[in-house]
């Protein structure tokens, strides 16, 4: 499509598209963010208190005695490069499948005309809306029986491709325009090169927003790894720092927020990485 | 058509399909072995009187039809946990979803500066650790709490949020909407980038204003992700547990029973058949709930 | 066309599943131990799983063990508590079971119904060696299955010096026990004692009122439910009339809440396990040991409390059962439960491990060892977690005036009856 002559904006419509910044929305904005980021700040700042001041003073802020007691106890208790490197291993082999295989999916039911379509979509959106905890006794006894318990394949297979990552990509892909496409198959690209070199480039905030679904439901996933990883090497991080969470009959909580802002370091990394994507615009003009 | 036409038509109809089912081949693969088998295993199990004691020999139950889904109906606590479920996604999945959209829209054109901290800040709540998140809660929740101290203020007397049987679910619903606001606004944020800027002009051209151009410009153009979004947050919202289960346990007096707890609690108790049962009628909703969303929400091709 | 198929071919198989099933009348499983367990040592690889606490410090135990049986690796797998119930059943599921488990005493009715555990070999352990109340969760129609590995039972903390002032010792009897919650109320106390107004476990404070007045769950031959009984019908007005006459408020607290009240006195007294010493001196501090005792509980024809604890148990499974037994059998032994105390600080389960000075003498321990004579736990049946759960739910009906007693209780029954034994 050739590159239909625009009329110049004028400055003022220019500056209407990006406006001033209005300080009411700024401090509406801050008074949300204060809500939203409040027990997180509170959660930081427990893992440096002791149990018995949390149970004190629950909502203390700023801690009375800071003390990395929490902290030396997790990583001296714990076996963590051990659950750590578990989880890293579930997590990105989860995410890498389901970028890869979920789009490939994705752009099928998306983008291309085939017998079965529909069917297939069905298939997808069924699995999605079935609850996950009633599949579960039967899906380890599968596990058990296919001789994958307490193994890496068993952790990472059931989830190597799953239905919210196939629909996501399968809706952004479908808000891609056909011309792009049409435009590539003219050219005689084929199904697969169109795929990879004209769809996936443009599906940055797509790929993005599966990165980090799918790392966060991987990485905090607990009820399964807690079933299949049947020795303590094969944990991951959830199920070793939940054994932590009930201690001597107490709830240890000093221990419980050292051991989740552990948690949540690399999942908040990933999502400060990835966000910049977010902000990656389609342009029209000018493709050939 | 000419013939040559129709045939090369078939032809790219027939090879599309071939690469269409490879492309789909490894999730096929993968969904067979094992979501097909479960999914089918715990459906036939619902149809049958399966406890924890038949657990080493499944197949040695006893097939009971339809008598675990009409004994679920005629028990009042899995009814009740069905209106609560009801109550909390009719006004949890709007709610989430219009806060949700109004923030990603302020990310994204209404604010230039500080847009990555804010961004990460919505988002906590969806990884702050639950625990943190109920301890927090309670407190704000609490009689003597930071919410009746600000509805004190204004001369309110909140009522005990938790114990009471009335206000028990629609703290919960504010809790819920807080936690979720931070996802839907990342599925947003990436939505509105696929909303050409072209158009934007287009229409500031013939003058439309801001809220013209995002119902005519903006929201047809995210009807994918929105309908995405709807979906995913229904059948999140349908299969609520989390929150009940940390800060009421179901109670007071199943006010806050959702019916994904109803069935954790049957599991507990080795019920595993009934609680399979359960399950598909959460199904069943889920799936009437997609497809009305489906209705509504579906992009004309 | 395609549909139509596939349709049939989920049909068919769907039908072929059914058609296999069907269950045969009898026992899941093989109800006969596999003989009895020598004196030799034992050899090989064995695995045990154990929850919280104990899976973290069982291992040092576990290291003796290997000393004296230098053949013998023993692999301890740490599993968290609260999942653990799932993990062990879905273990069982997959035949995936460990060779030694410990199990919460409430679990043992349901996991041996599944026919996955091992009957306790004759002459193993002698069973009047532990506590009565203890041993009985390990039976299951009349067939032991494992060990009772620690205990704990509840008795009445309360304050001392709130007391004193009001000129009161600690209760025996009930009327002693509202008399006596009174004066502590009317030391200033908000609750004079701490009760669960119904709610999640709020069994565990019912059911010994019911015990002490004569009362049980099941009848003698275990064939059905007698809540509709006198005892239960007193049990729940005895209850109720705490929060009727305000002496006790209707406040339910989180796990590591009542600790700071009963400290700072708005709680004047509750019923804990042994655990409570420990965490009540470390966060009153110094000053507060003076201020607060344990006593053993009220009663009317029995002074009976609640016992819980864990226990031990061999899979059927098991490819090592030798040496899982004699593991199992060892740390049963009076010698190896009280070092198991000095490392865990877990209660032993055999008697003759009190008689030991650090029991006998503490002012503590002592009242444990009293009430653990006297102490029931609830009958080990698979249906027992659907039961108990009727029980907070009425309980909570009553306490909030939604419902009378005698309906509560004939719901009860009902409900329980309909649930049934289980067996």
């Amino acid at each position: 499509m050739s590159a239909v002559a625009t009329p110049t904006l004028t400055k003022a419509r220019r500056s209407a598209l990006t406006p001033r910044p209005k300080i009411w929305l700024y401090v509406v904005l801050a008074l949300g963010f204060v809500a939203m980021i409040f027990p997180f700040i509170w959660m930081i700042l427990g893992s440096f208190k002791t149990n018995a001041e949390i149970r004190a003073n629950p909502l203390g802020f700023l801690p009375e005695a800071a003390t990395l007691d929490n902290y030396t106890q997790l990583f001296g208790r714990l076996d963590f490069a051990t659950y750590f490197t578990n989880s890293v291993v579930v997590a990105v082999s989860v995410t890498v499948g389901n970028i890869i295989f979920s789009s490939m999916v994705g752009y099928a039911l998306a983008k291309l005309q085939f017998r079965g379509k529909k069917i297939l979509f069905a298939l997808v959106l069924g699995t999605l809306m079935v609850p996950g905890v009633v599949t579960f006794v039967p899906l380890f006894v599968l596990t058990s029986n296919l001789g994958l318990v307490n193994s890496y394949p068993g952790l990472i297979l059931p989830f190597l491709i799953t239905p919210l990552g196939v629909f996501l990509m399968r809706q952004f892909i479908s808000g891609l325009p056909d011309d792009i496409i049409e435009a590539a198959r003219i050219d005689g690209a084929s199904e697969w090169r169109i795929f990879a070199r004209v769809i996936m480039p443009l599906c940055g905030p797509a790929v993005a927003t599966l990165t980090i679904l799918t790392f966060l439901g991987s990485w905090n996933n607990f009820l399964w790894p807690l079933v299949v990883a049947t020795s303590e090497e094969k944990y991951t991080l959830p199920v070793a720092l939940a054994l932590y969470s009930v201690g001597q009959n107490a709830a240890q909580y000093g221990l419980m927020m050292a051991g989740a802002v552990v948690v949540v370091i690399p999942v908040l990394l990933v999502f400060v990485v990835l966000q910049r994507y977010f902000v990656q615009g389609i342009a029209l003009t000018g493709i050939k | 058509m000419t013939t040559a036409a129709a045939v090369r038509k078939g032809s790219r109809a027939g090879r599309q399909t071939l690469i269409a089912w490879g492309f789909a081949a490894p999730f096929l693969v993968l969904f067979v072995v094992f979501m097909a088998g479960p999914i089918i295993a715990s459906f036939v199990m619902s149809f049958t009187d399966l406890t924890t004691r038949d657990l080493r020999s499944p197949f040695n139950v006893n097939v009971i039809g339809l008598d675990n889904y009409v004994r679920l109906f005629q028990d009042e606590r899995f009814v009740h946990s069905l209106l609560n479920t009801g109550v909390f996604v009719l006004v949890g999945v709007p709610l989430t979803m219009a806060l949700a959209m109004l923030v990603a829209l302020a990310l994204n054109t209404g604010i230039t500066k500080f847009r990555t901290v804010f961004r990460v800040g919505y988002y906590a709540p969806v990884v702050t650790s639950i625990v943190a998140i109920a301890i927090v809660w309670r407190f704000i929740l609490q009689p003597d709490g930071l919410l009746n101290g600000f509805l004190g203020w204004f001369g309110i007397q909140g009522p005990n949020w938790l114990e009471d049987t009335f206000w028990a679910l629609p703290s919960l619903i504010m809790m819920a909407v807080w936690r979720n606001i931070g996802t839907l606004m990342v599925i947003f944020l990436a939505g509105l980038q696929g909303v050409p800027k072209e158009h934007h002009e287009a229409a500031m051209m013939d003058g439309a204003n801001a809220v013209q151009r995002f119902g005519n410009v903006t929201l047809p153009a995210m009807r994918p992700t929105v309908l995405f979004a709807a979906v995913i947050t229904g059948i999140g919202f349908l299969q609520f547990f989390e929150e009940p289960f940390v800060m009421t346990r179901g109670g007071p007096l199943d006010a806050t029973l959702s019916t994904a707890m109803y069935t954790f609690n049957q599991f507990g108790f080795g019920n595993y058949s009934y609680a399979s049962a359960a399950s598909y009628v959460l199904f069943l909703a889920i799936v009437v709930l997609s497809l009305i969303q489906f209705r509504l929400l579906k992009k004309e091709d | 066309m395609t549909r139509l198929m596939t349709g049939v071919a989920l049909t068919a198989a769907a039908a072929l599943m059914l058609t296999g099933c069907g269950r045969t009348d009898g026992p899941a499983g093989t109800n006969e131990s596999k003989g009895a367990i020598d004196d030799g040592p034992a050899t090989g690889e064995i695995t045990v799983w154990a929850m919280g606490n104990e899976g973290e410090v069982l291992d040092q135990l576990a290291a003796k063990f290997e000393d004296e049986n230098p053949d013998v690796t023993v692999n301890v797998t740490a599993v968290p508590w609260e999942s653990a119930h799932d993990r062990i059943a879905t273990s069982i599921a997959g035949g995936e079971t460990p060779d030694v488990s410990m199990l919460g005493t409430t679990w043992v009715g349901e996991f041996a119904a599944t026919g996955a555990l091992e009957p306790t070999p004759e002459g193993l352990v002698n069973p009047s060696d532990f506590f009565e109340g203890s041993w009985g969760t390990a039976v299951v129609d009349d067939v032991a299955y494992g060990v009772p590995w620690y205990v704990d039972t509840r008795v009445l903390y309360y304050r001392t010096d709130l007391a004193e002032k009001a000129g009161v010792e600690a209760p025996t009897t009930w009327d002693e026990y509202k008399t006596f919650a009174q004066a502590l109320k009317d030391q200033g106390a908000k609750s004079g004692v701490s009760l669960p107004p119904g709610g999640f476990d709020s069994w565990q404070y019912i059911a010994p009122l019911a015990w002490q007045d004569g009362g049980d769950i099941l009848s003698p031959d275990g064939s059905e439910f007698t809540f509709d009984t006198p005892a239960w019908k007193n049990a729940f007005e005895f209850y109720n009339s705490f929060f009727e006459e305000g002496i006790a408020e209707p406040t339910r607290f989180e796990t590591g809440e009542i600790e700071q009240e009963f400290i700072d006195g708005t709680v004047g007294s509750f019923f804990s396990g042994p655990f409570h010493v420990g965490l009540l001196r470390e966060q009153g501090g110094e000053d507060f040991a003076d201020k607060f005792a344990v006593a053993q509980v009220p009663g009317e024809s029995s002074r009976t409390s609640f016992t819980g604890g864990g226990n031990l148990a061999v899979f059927n499974d098991s490819e090592n059962r030798d040496a899982s037994w004699k593991f199992v059998r060892w740390l049963s032994e009076p010698e190896t439960q009280i070092e198991w105390y000095g490392i865990s600080t877990d209660l032993p389960s055999t008697q003759a491990a009190f008689e030991d000075p650090q029991f006998a003498d503490d002012p503590y321990l002592s009242v444990f060892a009293e009430q653990l004579a006297d102490s029931k736990a609830p009958p080990a049946i698979p249906t027992w977690a659907q039961v108990s759960a009727v029980i907070d739910q009425e309980l909570e009906k009553v306490t909030r005036g939604d419902t009378t007693v005698d309906d509560a209780i004939a719901t009860i029954q009902d409900q329980a009856t309909s649930i049934g034994t289980g067996n």
